[in-house]
């Protein structure tokens, strides 16, 4: 873990969850396993406090938990798990596009509190469904459980590991932690439940009024005894099956971007098909004939079999190297190299960096290099038609920033510098995880402007939500028009202004934030990719 | 690295290897040394483009606001417990009781966590949403309408002349109103729900409360 790293998670932690928990999560990533007594003593935290904050890690998958030898249980924080939250607006966008509303709901629901069990969430959607419905009209129970198990066929949800039921419990102690099991073959099993019901709403329409719903745990609305029928099943959202999802998007944008539309219909229909057979770590997806693909072109999309061909040949033929051809059998079998787009993506990310920190120039030096390989000196004098006063400080320049490195082969053994050759090369790889950690870096600098910013214009957050709040009473009860705007006018016009820049500073910071997470996505991908090879 | 061995002061002709090639010429001087840290700002040399707009950021974005603040709702948040004031008082009996540090606000599936986490579970209030009505006291209400109507019954008053009478009337309704509000108080005291909003100590209120909004609290 880098400092960047663990700075970011403490502040996506303290965002989240709060101080205590961020200063745990803090010290569990900074230390590695520790067990409760240490973990207490160490952040001089009171040990109920310290169990509070790790049922929270535990609950939202940040930390694990393992039993030592003589009882001893540790605690282990998930770095990379607590930087994903980062992406949750991203993973629920995505549930949205592909399953609407109830689907958003339920995906931001289990990504809300970590993991739930089926029915509570149904319960959940269902009710917050109704609620932004007409009056009379309610959400059936059925139909949100059908949204979810779709989500589960295609995997965007998931099992978690699940406790063994224990039947000799009476041999011996019971151990200090149960051991999670997990079950392949039931990871995307839904259990038999029928739900019966519709969502119910809430009787006030004054919460409303507040803008989001308060997420209620529903199990505590314990009006209801009957037990539970999928009672410790606990689910949570596959954040691996969203990355595919991503990475898949990418790709198909990226052959748009380069060819056609056409032909990034065929690779996301290659890509669909591959979908579900193909592990996500997986550097190319199954062979696909070209028949096979012919058939689950989506309907409507009118191109013949020729066409078709020609497009798979074209696309193999390309030197990006998205499509290969893996064998002729079946009218030619094709193959999606998932691990060489990736590369293609970051390093179009890296040249796009460069291009925009150090100019269109260095971006020139720069693509020479990495087409050559590796170049001397003089050579990028030559090659990039650059005066040699100019590549030289571009180059020492990108250089310097760790964009390019310097490969030193000495003629003779004594390493003097005037019988070596220095080779310039791009090492992606290396380029790419520095560019990485600068994200980090300025993911966390961004939460701490923002923050900052929050923070100086506190006093004035709380006037506006004040009347706000006034107003929206006021409405609900029925005022008049002008007493309205007399109420309006308490914020003054400097105030109204201020508060306007302060949202729009908000904004943009919250944009990039999320443009940042991108960048973030694809690095990590594709480094992902490459140590797996 | 060799190149490090040359001294400032020691001359070109020190260095091991040839300055030309690093892009130094024969007449020109070599660069001064740094002796201070670089800018904590240095001026950009390229403008970022700007962010990409659009309908999907716009949502994405409004997604991540409303999760920040759905987050602080919930009772994964954990706020330390509020230390002890200098003083007990009346009205923190009315005031919703703050976080707690030896009681968790959710409930956890314990058969899923390590025994020694096990903690006490607190009972969530129903009604802890309704805190967020706003909040104003409504003594100043009283007051005003209480004047008002003392003012008004005065006016009226004056005009009969009997002074006598006038005080004795007025101590009447006086304790009218007062038991009034007595009573209010105690009906209201069942009902938890009411008093928790109703109730402000005035803390959060700068009493600079403009009389404008009366009418629509009640």
């Amino acid at each position: 873990m880098t400092q960047a790293e663990i700075k970011l998670c403490s502040l996506l932690l303290q965002e989240h969850f709060g101080e205590i928990v961020e200063k745990i999560g803090v010290h569990l990533i900074r230390t590695g396993s520790q067990p409760l007594r240490v973990i207490a003593h160490d952040t001089g935290t009171s040990l109920d406090q310290v169990k509070k904050a790790l049922c929270v890690l535990i609950q939202h998958n940040l930390v694990t938990y393992q039993v030592h030898k003589r009882g001893v249980v540790e605690y282990e924080a998930q770095c990379n798990r607590v930087l994903r939250m980062l992406r949750y607006p991203r993973y629920i966008y995505t549930a949205k596009t592909l399953y609407s509303d109830t689907g958003e709901l339920i995906v931001e629901e289990l990504l809300l509190n970590g993991k739930m069990t089926m029915s509570a969430v149904v319960k959940k959607v269902a009710d917050r469904l109704t609620e932004t419905m007409e009056d009379g009209k309610t959400m059936d129970y059925a139909e949100v459980s059908n949204t979810f198990v779709r989500l589960v066929d295609t995997h965007f949800v998931q099992r978690c590991p699940l406790v063994p039921a224990t039947e000799n419990s009476d041999t011996g102690p019971p151990p200090p932690a149960p051991t999670l099991v997990v079950s392949e073959k039931d990871m995307y099993l839904v259990p038999k439940l029928s739900l019966i019901g519709k969502g119910k709403r809430r009787r006030s329409s004054d919460e409303d009024a507040t803008g989001e719903p308060k997420a209620k745990r529903p199990k505590q609305t314990t009006d209801n005894k009957e037990p539970i029928p999928d009672d410790g099943i606990y689910w949570q959202a596959n954040l691996d099956r969203f990355h595919q999802h991503f990475r898949d998007q990418a790709i198909v944008s990226a052959v748009a971007n380069r060819m056609d539309q056409t032909s990034s219909e065929i690779v996301r229909t290659m890509l669909r098909m591959s979908e579900v057979t193909t592990p996500s770590g997986a550097p190319f997806t199954q062979p696909l004939s070209s028949n096979e693909i012919f058939r689950s072109l989506p309907v409507g999309y009118n191109i013949s079999k020729q066409v078709l061909d020609q497009y798979l040949t074209l696309l193999a033929d390309d030197p990006l190297e998205f499509v290969g051809k893996s064998g002729d059998s079946g009218g030619g079998m094709y193959v999606i190299n998932l691990h060489k787009a990736l590369g293609s993506l970051a390093t179009a990310t890296l040249e796009s960096v460069v291009q925009e920190r150090f100019g269109s120039r260095c971006a020139r030096i720069f693509r020479l290099v990495l087409q050559k390989k590796h170049l001397e000196q003089k050579q990028v004098e030559d090659f990039a038609m650059i005066p040699a006063k100019e590549a030289k400080d571009m180059l020492y320049k990108m250089l310097s920033e760790n964009f390019i490195s310097l490969q030193e082969i000495p003629k003779t053994p004594d390493h003097a510098p005037s019988r070596t050759f220095y080779l310039y090369t791009v090492n992606i790889l290396s380029a790419a995880r520095m560019l990485l950690h600068r994200c980090y870096k300025s993911v966390a600098n961004l939460i701490e402007r923002r923050q900052f910013e929050t923070k100086e214009n506190k006093r004035l957050l709380e006037k506006s939500q004040r009347v706000e709040a006034i107003i929206a009473s006021m409405q609900a009860t029925g005022a008049e028009e002008a007493q309205l705007q007399e109420i309006e006018e308490m914020i003054t016009a400097p105030e109204r202004q201020q508060l306007e820049t302060l949202k729009r500073n908000v904004n943009k910071l919250d944009a990039c934030e999320i443009q940042v997470d991108e960048t973030i996505f694809l690095l990590e991908s594709y480094i992902e990719s490459t140590m797996k090879r | 690295m060799a190149s490090r061995g040359g001294g400032r002061g020691c001359g070109r002709g020190q260095l091991t290897f040839n300055v030309e090639a690093v892009g130094i010429g024969k007449g020109d001087a070599l660069p001064p040394p740094t002796l201070q840290p670089s800018p904590l700002f240095p001026p950009l040399e390229f403008r970022p483009v700007p962010l990409p707009s659009g309908e999907e950021g716009e949502y994405v974005l409004a997604l991540k606001q409303e999760l920040r603040g759905a987050m602080r709702q919930l009772p994964y948040f954990i706020r330390p417990a509020v230390p002890k004031r200098d003083v007990e008082r009346y009205s923190d009996k009315y005031q919703m009781s703050g976080p707690i540090d030896n009681a968790i606000d959710w409930n956890p599936d314990w058969r899923r966590l390590p025994r020694e986490l096990k903690i006490r579970v607190r009972k969530l209030q129903k009604e802890r949403t309704t805190i967020i009505l706003p909040k104003r006291p409504p003594k100043t209400t009283e007051d005003k309408e209480e004047t008002i109507q003392k003012l008004e019954t005065l006016e009226k008053k004056e005009e009969e002349v009997t002074s006598e009478e006038d005080e004795e009337k007025e101590e009447e309704e006086e304790k009218e109103e007062e038991e009034e509000e007595e009573y209010d108080e105690e009906e209201h005291e069942e009902e938890t729900d009411y008093i928790m909003s109703y109730f402000d100590n005035g803390e959060d209120f700068g009493g600079d409360s403009d009389d404008n909004m009366d009418e629509a609290i009640y």
